[in-house]
């Protein structure tokens, strides 16, 4: 035994056993080291916060914990004992439990037989037992849920909640919660944590991923910083250290805050973008969009939040014309002379823009605009000079142009098509979650695009699940909840209570 | 006349509306199966041949559901394991089993066989009306009476039905349960072919009592776009397929009561019927369409 | 959507480009190699039916060997089945380029046959056959687009698959035909089998000098090149593949998605009308209850075999048609079904698509 680890083992003495630890966790992807010698230990009642970039390995680190993928190298011990779980059924039987990002339930299915799913029994369901038992479950950790609702039906936070049910049924007693916050309205996000904190009060271990400091000092005994594969703080008291100190732990070095120059531009009378009354139906043939009023105008960037599936999808659409509304109107005029045309960064790349088989060079050509013709074909030698000057512009560092897109990452996928859809000049700019997949500093060159594209005069219409990142650009909020657009607030002076609000319905 | 129109609705629409269960079950799962008409093509010599040897049509019964069974087995092996196009292995599967029921249907096209034979109900029969229509039939139209709803509360209320589902809907949530989308889609897949078999079976051993090439002439495709308008729930797959028993019907109703119609426009029927109510239902019914087998539908991704 | 964080790197540069072409070479020798293999599986197994059947494997192949490929004008024969067969395969890859599965082409392929009989039958009296063999081109390319038109219909407007309907179409276009030879169009003269009057010997196509082939074989090679020249050297071409391979990609790029996809299936019904064309003025010259029977699904499977590439669909439909050629003298030679040779057919394309190893597609 190395006397580090004689250290440690002393250190002990007294507290409980850990719940989980980790020990010297590595993990490849082809080139990629996506996990090197990572330690992590969780004990029992705590709330354990694990934070990182995107790119940092805290997914690669939970599937391995949560058996999905094997570790390279490494050891895992729950209560102690050595285990190597190698599927997700392994791990629960361990007691860990995993609430996914973007969960885990079938949209198709009643609540009751979601959790069905994950319960052992016999060969028939019997519902109707099945729902007792989740709603005296469901009042016991305060997750209210109906248990004979069809998950299709139900809002975000509401599905979260019956995942995090679902997994407490099962018998966790550790609970890994990847990111629950970012889909979330603040005053959901109290709510929760108002439920992590009752678990930890009962001593089950909670590991919570996230990539905001306010809620780690919230809601978190314990923090762990993450970045590059490499555990850069190991289980630390997080009032220990200021933000700064997180942020340059994640980052690897200090990031002054975003020059906000929010260059003052002229004021003119006619809106780049303006809805009045616009209702539009969803995919499903719901009313997604209800009565839509909103004006966008040139030099102006207006952020629009809300609890995800609100509307906001819809209303991108709408403003871009993919979507026909059933009534009401939708007009996109001209910002400054010259400038026309909108360009859109889209919702849900892979689903909207991506063309698995095309390559990057291909993909070039799909932005709506004139393509350059040579004989009855496309000039491709001309396209790829053009996209040769539009990378430089943007700054984003694409994935060559010859490779396909099926063999990029999210995050190389999104740059390509942020390179071209934010390297034109645009009177209209809609970008939907502009900086999914991204790390700090691309996130920060795309913020800086969408400024310089207001600054020459262009309205931007910017959706994001960030509250803080919409304060920091937007110069106006647009909150969307149920379809309706139910305000519009003024960052100078925009508080997250009151935007949340708004976000769950109520009044600011 | 009406009696004997809808007697025989009944009685035809019964192997659709094997298939059709079947061919549920299997998208349920998430796997479309145009092979439905090649397993019913093999159901049906399958059944027929085992019967001529044996002499018994319940082995003929089972001899036709498994060789449907095989032949989607090999379809299940294809898109599930190999992940080929569904279509392309449908269809291709269909095409073998002509081969294959062409090549060893030889020797039995003009063998007499101990068919299944109409055995009525003791007291239904008698009911004026219902009795001729429902209770005067051969035993597999008995037996689909209680299939489909049998097929039903598999589906909606067993942890089977509920694995089934979710393999259709979200594989994800069935991987992170510890389950494997890949048995599951197996499983169906399967099952769906036995049952199209037993379709098969229907119609050389009960309904036409006799076998020669390409004797299905399309039910298994009627089939497959039966379940469709039927959203995807056996309830609806039993009146959907009478409808089409009563199409079938009745051009052999029309002929044998003299009445001239140029046949081969009657056989056109049930195919324009299944495209007319396509077209009037289908937005509608779409919506009900698995997610899983939805991506099967838009992207057709050929490779 | 969960994304893997973990794969996010940073753009590495392009494995070095002179590794392309050799790669290239080196896929498409094990393409050629699967297909060898497949066709070889594709013998055994159906030797195995054979052989369950009673019947001699050996005996079996020999018998196709010397019929089918050593008998002088044996090999012009089977041009002129490839040729419908080639025109029916492309109206199979020209709809997959956009995505879209076309099952339809037998019943394309007899309605274009019909209406070119159709053309024939009532203009031949009234005008020159020049003419009148002219519009029976184009009766039977439009016939077969508009046959493919009411499948693109339903697709497009309820949104039900296009491989469903247009199967259930091949069976209204059989029982539509079979209803006009055995009623309106039935030739009195005809003994036996029900037909259709034979066409005008000025109707048939033209042979080249000294052979059997037709002017319609040109036809289908004509086709298929002009086919190639439009899928990968044309903006057309382009927006097809995009609209194949995300269609909200190319709505949201502005593509006329509906276009496209009407234009794909139409074109491809016009080329099975062709097919329909060439088999009846340049191979049958009547309609009979068997008229062009399973060719359609024949270059379902060709196109298929050729991963839906007009060239190598040349080749592929030949190999089918030597494939069909051989169903006819097993039947005269060893009295097994000429269907019986489906299952040879079938099982090479099985062992394509079961070999084909799936591409690894990152969610």
């Amino acid at each position: 035994m190395t006397t580090d680890a004689v250290a440690r083992a002393r250190g002990r003495v007294g507290k409980p056993a850990a719940l989980l630890e980790v020990r010297s966790l590595s993990k490849r992807f082809g080139e990629v080291q996506a996990n090197w010698d990572v330690d992590l230990t969780v004990l029992p009642g705590t709330v354990h916060g694990l934070i990182g970039e995107n790119g940092a390995g805290k997914s690669t680190l939970l599937k391995m914990i949560y058996g999905v993928y094997t570790p390279d190298e490494g050891r895992m011990f729950v209560d102690g004992a050595p285990v190597s779980p190698g599927s997700p059924a392994d791990a629960r039987a361990l007691g860990i439990g995993m609430v996914f990002q973007d969960l885990r339930l079938v949209p198709a299915l009643t609540v009751a037989e979601n959790i069905a799913l994950a319960l052992p029994g016999g060969p028939t369901l019997r519902l109707a037992r099945l729902a007792a038992r989740i709603t005296e479950a469901s009042e016991a950790y305060g997750l209210a849920v109906d248990p004979s609702a069809r998950v299709r039906h139900l809002s975000i936070g509401e599905r979260q909640r019956a995942e995090i049910l679902k997994v407490l049924m099962t018998g966790a007693r550790l609970v890994i919660l990847d990111e629950p916050t970012s889909v979330l309205a603040p005053q959901e996000v109290e709510a929760l944590f108002g439920v992590v904190a009752q678990l930890r009060d009962r001593g089950l271990g909670v590991v919570l991923v996230t990539h905001k400091l306010g809620e780690v000092r919230t809601i978190a005994d314990q923090v762990t910083v993450l970045r590059g594969g490499q555990v850069i703080l190991n289980a630390e008291d997080p009032g220990n250290f200021s933000d700064a100190d997180l942020v340059e732990a994640m980052v690897g070095r200090r990031v002054p805050p975003l020059a906000v120059e929010r260059v003052a531009v002229p004021p003119r009378d006619r809106a780049v973008l303006e809805l009045v009354g616009a209702t539009a139906l969803g995919d499903r043939g719901h009313v997604a969009l209800k009565g839509v009023d909103l004006e966008v105008h040139p030099g102006e960037l207006v952020g629009v939040a809300g609890v995800a599936g609100s509307g906001q999808k819809e209303l991108c659409e709408v403003a871009l014309g993919l979507r026909p509304v059933t009534s009401g109107t939708v007009r996109v005029g001209e910002s400054v002379p010259g400038l026309t045309g909108a360009v859109a960064v889209p919702e849900d790349p892979v689903v909207d823009s991506v063309v698995p088989g095309l390559t990057v060079l291909e993909h070039m050509v799909l932005d709506g605009r004139a393509v350059p013709r040579r004989g009855l074909g496309i000039d491709w030698p001309a396209v790829g000079a053009r996209t040769a000057v539009l990378d430089e512009r943007v700054g984003l560092h694409m994935a060559p142009t010859k490779r396909t897109l099926s063999s990029l990452s999210g995050g190389n996928i999104q740059r390509v098509l942020l390179t071209r859809e934010l390297g034109q000049d645009a009177s209209l700019v809609v970008a939907a979650y502009p900086s999914r997949g991204l790390d700090v500093a691309n996130t920060r060159r795309t913020q800086e695009l969408l400024l310089e594209h207001r600054a020459r005069g262009a309205g931007v219409l910017m959706v994001s699940e960030d509250l803080d990142e919409l304060i920091a650009v937007a110069d106006r909020i647009a909150v969307m909840h149920d379809g309706h657009l139910v305000g519009v607030v003024d960052t100078a002076g925009a508080d997250r209570m009151s935007i949340g609000r708004l976000m769950l319905g109520g009044v600011a | 006349m009406i009696i004997d129109i809808l007697a025989g609705a009944v009685r035809g629409g019964t192997s659709i509306m094997y298939a059709g269960l079947g061919e549920t079950i299997s998208e349920r799962g998430g796997v479309i199966n145009l092979g439905t008409e090649g397993a019913m093509l093999l159901g049906a010599l399958g059944a027929y041949a085992v019967t001529a040897e044996t002499g018994n049509p319940w082995l003929g019964v089972l001899g036709g559901a498994l060789a449907g069974a095989l032949l989607s087995l090999v379809h299940a092996v294809l898109v599930v394991s190999r992940r080929a196009n569904q279509f392309a292995s449908g269809l291709t599967l269909y095409f073998l089993a002509l081969g294959v029921t062409a090549l060893f249907g030889v020797g039995y096209v003009s063998r007499q066989i101990n068919a299944f034979t109409p055995v009525a109900v003791p007291g239904l029969s008698e009911i004026p009306g219902i009795g001729p229509i429902l209770f005067d039939h051969d035993p597999l139209v008995y037996i689909a009476y209680v299939a489909a709803p049998v097929i039903w509360w598999v589906l909606f209320r067993t942890r089977v039905g509920l694995l089934v589902r979710t393999a259709g809907e979200r594989t994800e949530a069935l991987e992170v349960h510890g389950y494997s989308v890949k048995a599951v889609r197996y499983c169906a897949t399967v099952a769906g072919g036995a049952l199209a078999g037993i379709g098969g079976a229907h119609i050389s051993i009960a309904y036409a009592n006799s076998w020669f090439e390409n004797m299905i002439a399309g039910r298994g495709f009627i089939a497959v776009a039966l379940v469709i308008f039927a959203m995807w729930n056996p309830i609806r797959i039993m009146a959907g397929a009478y409808l089409f028993g009563a199409a079938l019907s009745l051009a052999s109703v029309l002929q044998t009561s003299g009445i001239a119609v140029n046949q081969f426009a009657l056989n056109a029927v049930p195919f324009v019927l299944t495209l007319v109510v396509l077209a009037v239902l289908g937005r509608r019914t779409m919506l009900a369409a698995p997610d899983e087998l939805l991506k099967v539908f838009d992207n057709s991704r050929t490779t | 959507m969960s994304q893997d964080v973990s794969k996010e790197a940073p753009a590495r540069p392009a494995p070095a480009p002179s590794v392309e072409p050799r790669r290239r070479l080196l896929t498409r020798g094990t393409g050629l190699l699967r297909w060898v293999g497949a066709l070889i599986a594709g013998l055994v197994v159906f030797g195995a039916f054979v052989l369950a059947n009673g019947a001699d494997p050996f005996a079996v192949y020999a018998d196709i060997w010397t019929s089918t490929l050593t008998q002088p004008g044996q090999f012009q024969q089977i041009v002129l089945r490839a040729a419908p067969i080639a025109l029916a395969g492309l109206a199979v890859v020209v709809p997959a380029r956009a995505g879209l599965v076309n099952v339809g082409g037998e019943g394309q392929l007899i309605i274009g046959a019909v209406a070119a009989a159709g053309v024939a039958l009532w203009l031949t009296p009234v005008a020159s056959p020049w003419l009148v063999l002219l519009l029976m081109v184009v009766g039977a390319a439009v016939a077969g687009a508009a046959w493919a038109g009411i499948a693109a219909a339903m697709r497009l407007v309820v949104k039900v698959n296009e491989a469903v309907t247009t199967l259930l179409l091949n069976y209204v276009a059989l029982y539509s035909m079979l209803f006009l030879i055995l009623g309106p169009w039935k030739d009195p003269a005809a003994l036996g089998q029900s037909t259709s009057v034979e066409l005008n010997d000025a109707m048939k196509l033209p042979v080249f000098g000294g052979t059997a082939i037709h002017v319609g074989v040109a036809l289908a090679v004509v086709a298929a090149g002009a086919v190639w020249f439009a899928l990968t050297r044309t903006t057309w071409g382009f927006r097809l593949s995009v609209v194949g391979g995300n269609a909200e990609a190319a709505r949201r790029a502005g593509l006329p998605v509906v276009t496209l996809l009407l234009t794909a299936l139409l074109i491809g019904g016009a080329l099975a009308g062709l097919a329909g064309f060439i088999q009846l003025a340049g191979m049958e010259y009547k309609l009979r209850p068997t008229f062009g029977l399973t060719i359609g699904y024949v270059a379902f499977l060709a196109s298929w075999l050729s991963r839906h590439r007009p060239l190598p669909l040349l080749i592929a439909s030949l190999v089918l048609a030597a494939i069909a050629v051989s169903g006819n003298s097993l039947q005269i030679g060893s009295g097994l079904p000429a269907a019986s040779v489906n299952i040879l057919m079938g099982l090479v394309l099985l062992a394509v698509l079961g070999w084909t190893s799936p591409r690894k597609v990152r969610s």
